[in-house]
């Protein structure tokens, strides 16, 4: 008796974005990645947490394989073998080597099996490979990178003792959060001058709203105080709070209004708990929370 | 003649013969007395009497006066004496003279009175007490007398017994001091009439007093005069008996008990003063230190409870006693936070104090500015155009605010209320009311301010007008007020009018108040028009609030005058405050005037839409204006006045203007030229203008409490300086220099200042000047151009010259990197190391009191580095287990062949933490530069440079009362400092604390505050109250010397903590150009010299510019530059938490 697949299961490669996801350009953003990825120029995301980077990259992915390029409607950007253009996202973290970006051996019955990572899978397939917080990656890893960033193009497998060029539709973005300070995690000049970097900050205050309100399904008025509530808790950064509220917080508050929890509640749980420990700032976020929110 | 016949003559012959041998006075006495006492004494005893004469009178050279004082007392003490007794009183005083004549004088000359009131038993008695006063020595026997002459005014109040305790008392003290004891005879003669009753209860005390700590018995006598004598009968033993059981435990002055205690009971409600006491006596009971504590805090304790409540916070203070007397203490004097906590658990009242913090960041939060929230008496104190010392009010920087709340009963009412008045203060700041441009077009009017004219240019075109006038009829001279041009709007465009200067406003407030010419009236429209406007803005984007709003408004309705109390205009505006306050029946309003009420109100309405911006205010204040002045202030009978409408719902939405355009500029042209009057009004005759018939003076109305005071035009000046800093004023940017002149202008004519100074009639210029130049002072503060750092006078000495040596104990030579020579200069500069002198340890405590919760927090934070010392380590040759993934590669690399990785162990490292760590705090003069919005003072250049000579200059410069109210950047280093020191005690790391400035390669000077391998003790506070800003910052040397003390320390991981506040700069080492370099690169070049011996350097600098030589100076280490300063103390055990661990 095969068990019954209750789960959606499929290979990096074939991860396509398929529906359109929600995204509102705060500026030429799309413009700008439309063009570097023309040129396979490699894209770098800055921004603090919560800002749309993510969502960014997969409303490009999906843009581009729809083909709704702003300069040639309808022209599609392929994989290089005809197909859609993957997104493989990569979050990376602190003990995140490059042997699980490349790929390793791996120990079977009849020997070791090589068995690519992510990486070098976007490599071979061409698609878009995201670096989620590239930062947090240990050094290693960000020299791997690099002869992809440039005009070679290639990964180099030292374990294999071979190098592999890109296929056409291959692009690497990679994102990182300056932070409140860049003290003690920054991304090495040489890595940083190699991409073309996008800013992100959060939206204005109307668009934000907007973007609440349809994230979240709660009402126009709920998604505008939300995004007022975002916006004045932003002025604590730098002063008491080493990032603002994010975007995402804001929606996940306006999701539990919609399911019924009472507003303030739902921006105790979802923003002022979530932002800080420190008992202090929760206590001035509250003081905006029950000013906004009756 | 013969002798035998009278023996009684017989015997007075002999004596006069006798006593002619002395000088004449004593015979004469003799005779006088003789002549009274003849008939009533025997003979016998008269005989024995002029005998006791002689004999005194013999005794010694100078006994002769005593023998006169005997006789001449003689007679009144005969009177009340019997003879006996009499002669037993000649014997004392005999036997007094052979001790001294002096005491023997006093005793006599005082005896006739003190006979009055004592006992004839007593008298030897009497004798021998002031006698053990005398110990031979001048000084005791003058003692003595005066005790003699004191005896009949004390036995007046005093029993004997009495007055023999005292006598005792005064002899313990005179063995200390003849002075001290003199002093308190004469205080006590005052003092003792005045608690009869408590004094041998008081003399007992006294004693005790003198036998313990004999200097304080003045000042016990002192306080006992001006507090018990104040105190009720009832109360006086109590408080006596419980000073006295507090003394004998040797912990406190009995003075200070009285004086608190009799203060405390004073201001308690008689029928708890027993209580009071009771209350006490049960702590003294458990810990006598604490006992005077509380006496002393009640009044503080009182302010927040009520006296039950006191009750229970004493009694947890009795539960605390019982655990440990220290901690008792602390809690008593308030300083511990269970205290605190059960206060505020108690108490229902909300301090300013407590809920500072959160109201700060809530500013913020609101604003996006760094808004100070500050007491609002500290506003008042700076005499800067303020005067009401418990209004919420704001100058556009600051919030000022009550320092208590106490309104309603529960702690969440009161906090609501305080959340009320701020966010209307912050509200004025979020929404702009200091932003205010002429020139910018309001949202929801049709623009008549550029339309109307000034009143200065009101009156220079009449001067114009009249001018031209005078010399030939020309045509008529129109004065038309740029119709056509409302944005560069020339100030007059009649050709003559363009000699006279136009005038120059200092803030866009007061051009558009000078439109007016009852100024004060259209402050006031404008202040409730503006105050609508902020309710109306917060109303929309805070509905959370509005529940409390609407409460606090309610209650501010309830408070105001009655409209119909008042004169008519008056009635107006305070029938528009109620409108703003959300009244909407019953609303009163003068018959006649019911047209302007409609008008008004709708005014009201529309400034409160969200569109509004302060300019609609504005204009709805000239509409405003338009229509009261042309109501009299007359006063109105009740039935003059009828009430209005409430206004239907629907019609709010009509946009025609109240008011018609041209009439209204029309009414302002005019305004200078009234009909009946002559030319007389040239200046300052505003006030007696209206006092026409039947109308009164105008007065401003009440205050709304919740809005506090409002003053528009000295708080946009205020700001504007300080957004000039913060780059926001962009197209004002170049701000000339503000003059005295020009401010003394504005304050003449600003309508918020007219009132304070009519009130304050004598002496007011001065006071206005005395403000005017605090104001002055106020905005240098502000204004950023004075703010950046100038080094002093820069004496160049040649940095040429040789290495140097040290030859003096505690100095060290270092070498320097020349970075464009890419060498060092060997020893070249000596750094000279030095203990930080001991200043009071009260910086280090108060500082903790004021950040208990931050104490707490980093505490916390602290206690979690001890489990991080488990870590579980990853990839290690050696370990308790297998990293089994790390295995799974070595084999898999194995079987490939290529050559595995050995780290294949993981371990809970049991990290002993091992970490010693040297700070190194820049006490360059530049950290005395203020923080935010003042500047140090320039004097501050006056300071010698020897530090010991710096040190008394500041001394002195304390003592002479120039207090800093402002926090300096080595404020925050040493609250950071305080803070992190009282943490790193329980972690229980190897710790240094350094200081270093200097001028000059060879004085670099080094003071140690904690050695590393020093431990803490009371002194270590003591040295951080002394940190203080002295010379440059020359920091490679100091950091060399910091990496030096480091190597010898052993420990596992060593840092080097830098705090500074700006680049490395001193003679020599940062001049102009390439210098700078210099001194960034013998900075990293040291660095990189701690780095190769192992220790970890870390920067922390408050330089907001820091970010630019940062990059070159800490290339490859960390370093953290702290955008707001306030935030180091915070920031700093953080920092060095992620640091260490």
């Amino acid at each position: 008796m095969a068990t019954e697949q209750k789960f959606n299961e499929r290979n990096i490669e074939e991860y396509f974005v398929s529906d359109e996801p929600f995204y509102i350009p705060t500026s030429d953003e799309i413009d700008i990645f439309e063009a570097a990825y023309r040129q396979r120029v490699p894209i770098l995301l800055k921004g603090p947490t919560g800002t749309g980077k993510t969502r960014f990259v997969e409303h490009m992915a999906w843009r581009l394989s729809e083909g709704l390029t702003a300069r040639n409607p309808g022209d599609k950007a392929l994989n290089g073998k005809g197909e859609k253009l993957p997104l493989i996202t990569v979050a990376c973290h602190e003990d995140l080597t490059a042997s699980d970006l490349v790929g390793r051996y791996l120990l079977d019955a009849d020997g070791t099996r090589w068995i690519d990572g992510p990486l070098t899978r976007a490599v071979k397939f061409g698609g878009i490979c995201y670096l989620d917080e590239i930062v947090e990656a240990r050094k290693d890893t960000t020299v791997i990178i690099h002869p992809l960033t440039d005009h070679r193009r290639t990964l180099t497998i030292d374990k294999l003792g071979s190098t592999i060029d890109a296929a056409d539709g291959f692009l690497l973005v990679v994102s990182y959060n300056p932070g409140y300070q860049n003290a003690l995690k920054d991304l090495k000049h040489s890595t940083r001058q190699r991409f073309v970097a996008l800013e992100f900050d959060f939206p204005d205050e109307e668009r934000e709203a907007q973007i609440i309100a349809h994230e979240s399904g709660c009402d126009s008025e709920t998604a505008a105080r939300l995004a007022r509530l975002g916006l004045k808790i932003r002025n604590l950064r730098e002063h008491g709070l080493e990032e603002g509220a994010s975007t995402r917080m804001l929606i996940y508050a306006g999701r539990l209004i919609k399911e019924g929890v009472s507003q303030r509640r739902a921006c105790q749980v979802s923003v002022t708990w979530g932002i800080t420990d420190d008992p202090q700032v929760q206590r001035s976020i509250d003081e905006v929370v029950t000013s906004i929110f009756a | 003649m013969t002798s035998s016949d009278d023996p009684k003559q017989d015997a007075v012959k002999k004596t006069r013969k006798e006593l002619e041998q002395f000088p004449a006075p004593v015979l004469e006495r003799y005779e006088i007395a003789l002549e009274k006492l003849t008939g009533r004494l025997a003979d016998e005893t008269c005989q024995l009497w002029a005998h006791e004469g002689l004999e005194i009178a013999r005794k010694t050279v100078r006994s002769w006066e005593a023998a006169a004082e005997f006789f001449d007392a003689s007679v009144d003490v005969q009177r009340q004496l019997p003879s006996g007794q009499f002669l037993k009183w000649a014997k004392t005083g005999t036997s007094l003279c052979e001790d001294s004549p002096s005491l023997a004088v006093a005793f006599f000359n005082s005896s006739p009175r003190a006979m009055l009131r004592l006992r004839p038993r007593y008298i030897d008695d009497w004798a021998n007490v002031c006698r053990a006063l005398y110990r031979g020595t001048w000084k005791s026997s003058a003692l003595a007398c005066r005790l003699f002459e004191a005896t009949p005014d004390l036995l007046e109040t005093l029993s004997f017994e009495e007055f023999c305790h005292f006598g005792e008392f005064l002899e313990i003290l005179s063995r200390r001091s003849y002075d001290q004891a003199g002093d308190a005879l004469a205080a006590g003669s005052i003092l003792f009439p005045k608690i009869t009753g408590d004094v041998d209860r008081f003399i007992n005390l006294a004693q005790i007093v003198a036998e313990k700590s004999w200097r304080e018995t003045a000042v016990l006598f002192d306080s006992a005069t001006a507090a018990l004598v104040e105190l009720g009968t009832p109360h006086r033993a109590p408080l006596i008996s419980l000073a006295r059981r507090l003394v004998i435990t040797g912990v406190s002055d009995a003075a200070r008990v009285l004086r608190d205690g009799a203060n405390t009971v004073n201001r308690v409600p008689a029928d708890n003063r027993d209580r009071l006491l009771e209350m006490t006596d049960s702590i003294a009971a458990v810990s006598a230190p604490s006992a005077p504590e509380f006496l002393k805090i009640v009044p503080e304790i009182l302010e927040r409870v009520t006296f039950d409540q006191m009750g229970q916070w004493q009694a947890e203070g009795i539960k605390t006693a019982r655990e440990s007397e220290e901690a008792a203490v602390a809690y008593f004097k308030l300083e511990s936070p269970s205290s605190q906590e059960m206060l505020d658990s108690l108490s229902s009242s909300i301090e300013l104090s407590r809920v500072r913090d959160v109201i700060q960041m809530y500013s913020l939060a609101l604003t996006g500015r760094s808004i100070d929230v500050q007491a609002a008496a500290q506003l008042t104190e700076k005499n800067i155009g303020w005067f009401q010392g418990e209004l919420p009010t704001t100058e556009g920087t600051t919030i000022y605010m009550p320092s208590v709340i106490n309104r309603y009963t529960t702690k969440e009412e009161n906090f609501g209320f305080f959340k009320v008045i701020s966010t209307h203060q912050i509200g004025h700041i979020e929404f702009g009311s200091f932003a205010f441009d002429f020139n910018i077009p309001s949202n929801l009017f049709g623009d008549l301010r550029p339309r109307l004219p000034g009143a200065s240019e009101l009156k220079a075109s009449k001067k114009a007008e009249e001018a031209s006038r005078n010399k030939t009829a020309k045509k008529p001279s129109v004065v038309i007020f740029g119709h056509e041009a409302p944005v560069e709007r020339e100030p007059v465009t009649t050709e003559p009018a363009a000699e006279i200067k136009p005038p120059v406003f200092l803030t866009d407030m007061s051009r558009f108040f000078d439109l007016f010419k009852e100024r004060r009236l259209a402050l006031d429209a404008f202040t409730v028009l503006e105050s609508s406007r902020v309710d109306g803005s917060i109303a929309d984007l805070y509905p959370g609030i509005m529940t409390m709003y609407t409460m606090v408004r309610e209650a501010s309705l309830d408070s105001r005058p009655d409209v119909t109390e008042l004169p008519a205009r008056e009635a107006m505006i305070e029938f528009m405050i109620r409108v703003s306050l959300g009244q909407v029946d019953e609303m009163l309003v003068p018959s006649q005037h019911i047209e302007a009420a409609l008008k008004l109100r709708k005014l009201i309405r529309q400034v409160t839409n969200v569109e509004a911006i302060v300019e609609d205010a504005a204009e709805a204040t000239i509409r405003a204006y338009s229509i009261l002045i042309e109501i009299k202030n007359e006063e109105l009978d009740d039935d003059e006045f009828e009430q209005l409408e409430p206004e239907d719902e629907g019609n709010s939405g009509d946009d025609d203007d109240v008011v018609d355009h041209e009439q209204v500029i029309q009414q302002f042209m005019g305004q200078y030229s009234p009909d009946g009057e002559g030319d007389s009004q040239e200046e300052g005759s505003d006030d007696q203008e209206f006092e026409n018939e039947g109308e009164d003076d105008y007065t401003s109305p009440q205050d709304v409490d919740y809005r506090g005071e409002f003053k528009p035009e000295l708080s946009q000046l205020l700001s504007q300086m300080q957004m000039m800093e913060n780059g926001e004023m962009s197209e004002g940017g170049e701000m000339q220099q503000i003059t005295q002149e020009q401010l003394e202008e504005m304050m003449k004519n600003a309508p918020e200042m007219e009132m304070e100074q009519t009130e304050g009639e004598e002496g007011g210029d001065q006071q206005v000047s005395e403000m005017i130049e605090n104001l002055m002072k106020e905005l240098q503060k502000r204004d950023p151009e004075n703010q950046q750092f100038q080094p002093g006078p820069s004496q160049h000495v040649d940095e040429d010259g040789g290495p140097l040596t040290a030859t003096e104990p505690d100095t060290y030579t270092y070498p320097e990197w020349d970075f464009r020579a890419n060498e060092y200069k060997p020893n070249w500069c000596m750094v000279h190391e030095k203990i930080m002198a001991d200043g009071e340890p009260n910086f280090f405590r108060e500082t903790l009191a004021d950040n208990q919760g931050l104490v707490a927090q980093i505490k916390r934070q602290f206690e979690l580095v001890i489990p991080e010392m488990y870590r579980k380590q990853k990839r290690l040759e050696d370990g308790e287990e297998y990293d089994l993934d790390a295995v799974l590669e070595a084999l898999i690399d194995l079987r490939v062949g290529v050559s595995p990785d050995e780290k294949l162990y993981w371990r809970r490292n049991k990290n002993e933490r091992s970490v010693a760590v040297a700070f190194l705090l820049d006490l360059s003069a530049s950290t005395a530069e203020a923080i935010d919005e003042a500047k140090k003072p320039s004097d501050d250049w006056g300071a010698p440079d020897d530090p010991v000579e710096y040190m008394v200059w500041l001394r002195s410069r304390r003592s002479e009362g120039l207090r800093r109210t402002y926090k300096r950047i080595v404020d925050v280093e040493k609250e950071g400092i305080t803070l992190l020191v009282n943490s790193l005690e329980a972690l229980g790391d190897m710790y240094g604390i350094y200081g270093f400035s200097g001028y000059g390669r060879e004085n670099v000077e080094f003071y140690t505050i904690k050695d590393l391998d020093e431990k803490f003790s009371d002194i270590v506070p003591r040295r951080i109250d002394r940190i203080a800003p002295l010379h440059a910052t020359r920091m490679g040397p100091a950091i060399r010397h910091a990496t030096a003390k480091l190597a010898e320390a052993e420990a596992r991981s060593r840092f080097l903590f830098l705090i500074s506040d700006g680049r490395p700069q001193d003679r020599g080492y940062s001049r102009e150009g390439v210098e700078k370099e210099y001194a960034v690169h013998d900075t990293r070049q040291s660095l990189i010299e701690a780095r190769d011996l192992g220790i970890t350097p870390f920067c922390l600098t408050v330089d907001k510019a820091g970010h630019d030589y940062m990059k070159t100076m800490m290339e490859d280490f960390s370093y953290e530059v702290l955008s707001d300063i306030n935030l180091l103390p915070k920031r700093l055990p953080q920092l060095y938490r992620n640091l260490t661990t």
